[in-house]
């Protein structure tokens, strides 16, 4: 508040300092945080809870004449899935330079994008791919296979 | 240009460190707002807070004076928007997936369903303020010159206001919003019946057009919604900001709120909290004024009572902003915005009614489709865009319920207004009207005599009466604009709470039967 | 002006602390984080978050997962709580087609009773347990089936035949594994084999292989079948998908008639109203003031099926008189009728074949044609019963009659129908019989009267002379009371029709005058009555020239 004793009246005398204005902190205080609060909660609005393509996680069977080195794709997905004598393992389609879905060829799998190849373990042959395709969790129930998309294993882990 | 002395890369490191000081002295060119000085430049040198004038005279700080409302339909139109926008993140404004968004929206969007019911809540809250804040400037007398145009402003406002409000029923895509649009869109075309009743529809259908332009197609579908889709988060909220812009700064230009001739006497004792208040009678006016006839409002007409609009105005207008802010946060809190089934166009609603504030207009409207969705509207609005140009009187100018007859008269308006609305509601009602005693009186005979016209007119002698009673065009409005409001009121009630299916007059919705 | 400071900052407050209440309560406080946060499984407890099932092509969202963790894909659920549980191993996966594809209710919510459709402004609740097997007939149009009787008697061949030893069924049978040796012994699995298909020759390579083996279950399990046997089990196979409740709810549709008056798809009466999406009938449209018990959809077609004039105002339905389980049953029926428009991509063949190539629901031979379509005005047995309430029709298994009517004179009947009568003209309308299929309901008519026969005649159609006025005068006193003036019908049969005229020979007219059609009020003029004297033969020859003569009007 600026209080001032009433014989200062015209606006042509020196400016007092300001008081400290305790009451007005603490509602302009009040006030930040609520709007912080509200804030917080727009921000939490356009990262969608759950996503709207289907689930990353689905189980598969796996023809029983699948030949071996020969890929499963599991129809929708972006996965390769083998079967070899140890066991079997997932390998992710999707390019690690930026996204494109690479096709399986004879060396391995190669990028339609911008040509990055990679041998038939995932690891890079050419191209600007940075990093290895990634092997996928695959967990065995019986015949059918449960893989996980989102959760990545070790490049040879195999069930 | 470089400094005395410094090599260029020297003074190039120099400013590098020196970015966060003059970023800060670049935003506060005045310093920061710590005195009553620094605080009024920071006035002048901030866009948003240009808006306001420096100083505010104590008079417009009252509490009394407008009691907030003109703020609070500002906070709710700023709450609406802010929730609005962040609804456009996940609603699709497309038929076959409108209604699945707004699911979407109340069962798994983070803060959603809170925020669909914030802005479905402040909607209501702004449509009642921008009312109460009409009512307002009614009874202070508020409209009078300088400020006719900023009445009419205003008045452009309150039609955006509600055009906002009903543009947003039909997105959710739910039988609720289909059947409301449905009659909205029907009141739209009720022109014909007059232009039917003169069998020269074929030749002159405005009412057909007006439907056909309201929803692009011969019935509420996907043409519709995309266009009450771009009306509602386009058009009408660019020109609700554009009008409220104009009507901010015609506050300023029109010497700021009304107030009372003898306001400064009034305000002595709060003046005396206050240092320095603004006494010095102005005599310059604006540099402009070099080159425009005549005086800005300001000049000549102190001394004035005016204390720093920093931070004495903005403490109340952030009052008023976080107490809107909690009413709308409260009642979402308490109550979800509606969300029905599925539009189905083969099965209406019953009652199929429009938004609560039409609803007085749909009770008129099952009279008379014409007189109702368009005869009488239309009059109300003509009356209130005119007011200001037919009340050219100067007593009780920033008073509430200034003028000859005051507050007397308008307690007897409230009186004649509410009565003359039930009575006539009442004997509609009961006894029914021309065509259940006359089955076969023409169209053009309803459509004049009807319970809506008859109550109009009714309130029409009385304000003649007013008029020649307190010889004052004042007294007139006074007693006109409190009767319409009551009829108003009374209208809305009765068709919210008291009209079931096929609009039968219920006591109770309890006894709607039916599921 | 304190007093602003004070209302901006109680004001913040209130909000701060109102956005704090908001935040705990959809973070913390909902249903599923509880259900959730108890769900255990084989590496741990599960993610805390938000489950759902797309399928963009069926348009499904189902939020169900978030409660039921167990049945997300993916989600192996240890704890054995009801809730978490994991779906029962059934054909159709459901993270791929989703929970409200069969179950009903709310697939978007995250609330129980949403999400159950127990609320007021959601018109597909969940499908009761009871009747889960409705579920089916949201994409499935099950295809051949007879009557309860034929598919009872069908089902009982099955298993007096001992097929379960070898074969599974709907998870039963497939037991006997002689040898110790499991895998192969096995036969396959028949539970679905009504959609799928089978080898037509199975019997003959059964008993081929019956015939080459030593021992073992070729031996023992498996004899010859006689011809009576085969067909039923033809019957039996032919209606397997994997649905035994709603084959047997249509098998029970099929039994009372229902289509004589109601279409269902392509086929059936028109009567009454068309069925084909009863299923999906909104509860909030329905009117519950007679209906015992909670307003949901099955309760209310319960009621009706007991009650229909009082459930439904002004409905021309009978009383039928049914059972609690027949009720049920036809309930279950009802229910299945809630066709949804499916990619092709996701269309059975059943409903390919019913929708678009017009095949028959019900199995086309005579029994179940009669059951499904005539019975509803002739009676079970052909005598005309009638329900209560609806107009008396002819009584079609009388010996006179059927010694009278000609196999031609019925299939004319049953194909054209009489214009402008309650019968229709079955097999000249929309997916109308088939003259096999005629020919097949005639037999199963005569078989219904005691296998009587066509007597042979000899005369041409026309062949009666008489005097077509005395005929007129002797037609007002005797026959116009039942069978109206003009012979335009009344509770009799209608003689001035068109299209009976064109069909029915003169011997016909003649002899049923001079017999009577017995458990009718029709007596034989030709005998003693206490209500009219003896017609000579000429008299009724004059009688049937004026009815012939109504032709020509």
């Amino acid at each position: 508040m600026t209080t001032h004793p009433s014989e200062k009246k015209s606006r042509f005398d020196p400016e007092p300092m300001p008081r400290r204005d305790f009451l007005g902190l603490a509602a302009l205080g009040s006030m930040a945080a609520a709007f912080a609060l509200s804030i917080f909660g727009m921000l939490k609005l356009p990262k969608a809870a759950v996503s709207a393509s289907p689930a990353k996680k689905f189980n598969v069977s796996l023809p029983d004449t699948l030949p071996e080195g020969e890929a499963f794709i599991p129809p929708g997905r972006n996965v390769a899935v083998f079967r070899d004598a140890e066991g079997v393992f997932a390998i992710s389609t999707v390019c690690t330079h930026l996204g494109c879905i690479v096709k399986t060829s004879a060396a391995g799998f190669d990028c339609p994008c911008h040509g990055s190849g990679f041998q038939k373990d995932g690891t890079v042959r050419k191209g600007p791919a940075p990093k290895a395709l990634p092997w996928l969790k695959v967990a065995k129930n019986g015949s059918v296979l449960t893989i996980d998309e989102d959760t990545k294993v070790k490049t040879g882990t195999k069930v | 240009m470089k400094a005395e002395g410094y090599s260029a890369l020297h003074e190039f490191w120099i400013n590098l460190r020196g970015i966060p000081n003059h970023v800060y002295r670049a935003m506060f060119r005045g310093g920061p707002p710590k005195t009553d000085r620094t605080r009024s430049s920071f006035i002048f040198g901030n866009v948003f807070l240009h808006l306001h004038s420096v100083r505010t005279h104590l008079w417009s700080l009252r509490w009394s004076t407008t009691m907030g409302l003109g703020i609070m339909t500002t906070a709710a139109f700023l709450i609406t928007l802010v929730t609005g926008i962040l609804l456009m993140f996940y609603y699709k404004p497309y038929t076959d997936v409108a209604y699945q968004s707004i699911k979407d929206i109340h069962f798994i969007v983070p803060t959603g369903r809170f925020m669909r019911n914030i802005h479905r809540w402040a909607a209501n809250v702004m449509v009642i303020a921008v009312i109460l804040h009409m009512a307002r400037a009614f009874y202070t007398a508020a409209y009078r010159k300088p400020r006719e145009f900023n009445w009419f402003i205003g008045w452009g406002l309150l039609v955006a206001t509600l055009g906002l409000s009903f543009t947003g029923y039909l997105l959710p895509w739910d039988q609720l919003a289909y059947w409301a649009i449905t009659i909205g869109a029907n009141i739209a075309q009720s022109p014909r019946e007059i232009t039917d009743a003169l069998n020269i529809t074929q030749y002159f259908d405005i009412g057909g057009l007006q439907r056909e332009i309201l929803l692009g197609s011969d019935k509420v579908g996907e043409e519709a919604l995309i266009r009450f889709y771009l009306l509602h988060v386009m058009i009408l909220p660019l020109t609700l900001v554009m009008l409220m812009a104009v009507h901010f700064w015609r506050i300023r230009k029109d010497g700021g709120l009304a107030k009372p001739a003898n306001a400064d006497e009034l305000v002595t004792e709060e003046a005396k909290e206050f240092f320095p208040v603004f006494t010095d009678v102005p005599t310059k006016t604006y540099h402009l004024a070099a080159v425009v006839k005549g005086k800005t409002s300001a000049v000549g007409s102190g001394p004035e009572h005016t204390v720093p609009s920093m931070p004495h105005l903005f403490y109340a207008e952030l009052g008023v902003l976080m107490l809107t802010t909690l009413i709308c946060v409260a009642l979402a809190f308490i109550s979800d915005a509606p969300l029905k089934e599925l539009a189905n166009p083969l099965v209406p609603e019953n009652p199929a009614k429009a938004p609560w504030y039409f609803l007085g207009l749909q009770e008129i409207v099952s009279f008379s489709a014409f007189m109702g969705g368009i005869g009488i509207p239309m009059l109300c609005v003509i009356g209130l865009g005119l007011i200001p140009f037919l009340d050219r009187e100067k007593e009780g100018t920033g008073e509430w319920f200034g003028g000859p007859g005051g507050w007397n008269l308008v307690k007897w308006s409230l009186v004649v207004g509410f009565a003359a609305s039930i009575g006539v509601e009442a004997f509609a009602i009961h006894f029914g009207w021309l065509r259940e005693w006359f089955p076969d009186i023409p169209q053009l005979f309803i459509t004049f005599i009807n319970p809506g016209t008859v109550l109009t007119a009714i309130y029409a002698a009385y304000s003649i009466w007013a008029v020649r009673r307190y010889n004052s065009t004042r007294a007139g409005a006074l007693a006109l604009f409190t009767c319409f409001l009551c009829g108003f009121i009374v209208l809305t009630v009765i068709g919210t709470y008291f009209r079931g299916p096929n609009w039968d007059f219920f006591w109770s919705p309890s006894d709607w039967g039916g599921h | 002006m304190n007093k602003n400071k004070y209302l901006l900052m109680v004001s913040s407050i209130g909000v701060f602390l109102l956005l704090a209440a908001a935040a705990v309560s959809e973070n913390f406080m909902k249903d599923w984080h509880g259900i959730q946060g108890s769900a255990k499984t084989t590496e741990g407890p599960v993610d805390l978050r938000l489950r759902q099932i797309v399928n963009p092509q069926l348009k499904v969202t189902d939020r169900c997962v978030t409660c039921h963790v167990g049945m997300a894909s993916g989600e192996q659920i240890t704890t054995d709580q009801k809730v978490g549980a994991a779906h029962k191993p059934v054909v159709h996966s459901p993270t791929e087609i989703g929970c409200t594809t069969c179950h009903g209710g709310q697939g978007q919510a995250t609330e129980k009773d949403d999400a159950h459709g127990n609320v007021h402004f959601w018109t597909e609740p969940m499908l009761p347990a009871k009747y889960a097997y409705a579920s089916c007939g949201t994409c499935h149009t099950p295809l051949n089936v007879p009557n309860l009787p034929t598919l009872e008697n069908a089902r009982k061949t099955f298993e007096r035949l001992d097929c379960y030893a070898c074969h599974r069924l709907d998870g039963r049978g497939g037991t006997l594994r002689p040898g110790g040796n499991v895998t192969g012994m096995e036969g396959p699995d028949l539970s679905h084999v009504g959609l799928k298909g089978y080898n037509a020759d199975w019997y003959a390579a059964h008993l081929q292989k019956s015939q080459q083996a030593v021992d073992g279950a070729w031996k023992t399990s498996f004899r010859e079948v006689g011809e009576t046997d085969r067909g039923a089990l033809k019957i039996f196979l032919d209606t397997q998908m994997g649905a035994p409740k709603l084959i047997e709810a249509k098998a029970q549709f099929n039994s009372v008639g229902c289509a004589g008056c109601h279409t269902v798809g392509t086929f059936g009466g028109d009567a009454g109203v068309n069925l084909s999406l009863s299923g999906f009938k909104d509860p909030n449209q329905l009117n519950f003031t007679k209906v015992p018990g909670e307003h949901t959809l099955s309760n209310w077609i319960v009621q009706h099926f007991r009650s229909p004039t009082s459930t439904v105002a002004g409905s021309q339905m009978p009383a039928l008189g049914l059972s609690n389980e027949q009720i049920d049953l036809l309930t279950l029926y009802t229910l299945s009728l809630r066709r949804r428009t499916l990619p092709d991509t996701y269309l059975p063949k059943d409903r390919v074949k019913a929708m678009r190539f017009g095949a028959r629901e019900f199995a086309s031979n005579g029994e179940t044609i009669y059951t499904a379509v005539c019975s509803s005005c002739h009676g079970a047995n052909g005598r005309g019963t009638r329900f209560s309430g609806i107009v008396p029709n002819p009584s079609i298994t009388g010996p006179e009659f059927l010694q009278l009517a000609s196999d031609d004179f019925l299939f004319q009947t049953i194909r054209n129908g009489r214009p402008g009568r309650p019968m229709l003209p079955w097999g000249d309308r929309v997916n109308g019989f088939n003259d096999d299929e005629l020919r097949a309901v005639i037999a199963y008519i005569r078989g219904l009267g005691g296998n009587v026969q066509a007597l042979p005649d000899p005369k041409p159609q026309i062949w009666a002379t008489g005097d077509v006025n005395l005929g007129a005068a002797l037609f007002t006193s005797n026959c116009s009371g039942c069978h109206g003036k003009s012979g335009i019908g009344g509770d009799g049969p209608a003689l001035g029709n068109k299209a009976f005229l064109t069909s029915v020979s003169d011997t016909f007219l003649v002899e049923m005058i001079k017999r009577g059609r017995s458990g009718t009020v029709m007596q034989g003029f030709a005998n003693p009555s206490p209500i009219s004297r003896v017609l000579t033969q000429a008299e009724i020859e004059s009688i049937v020239a004026y009815i012939r003569s109504l032709n020509a009007k």
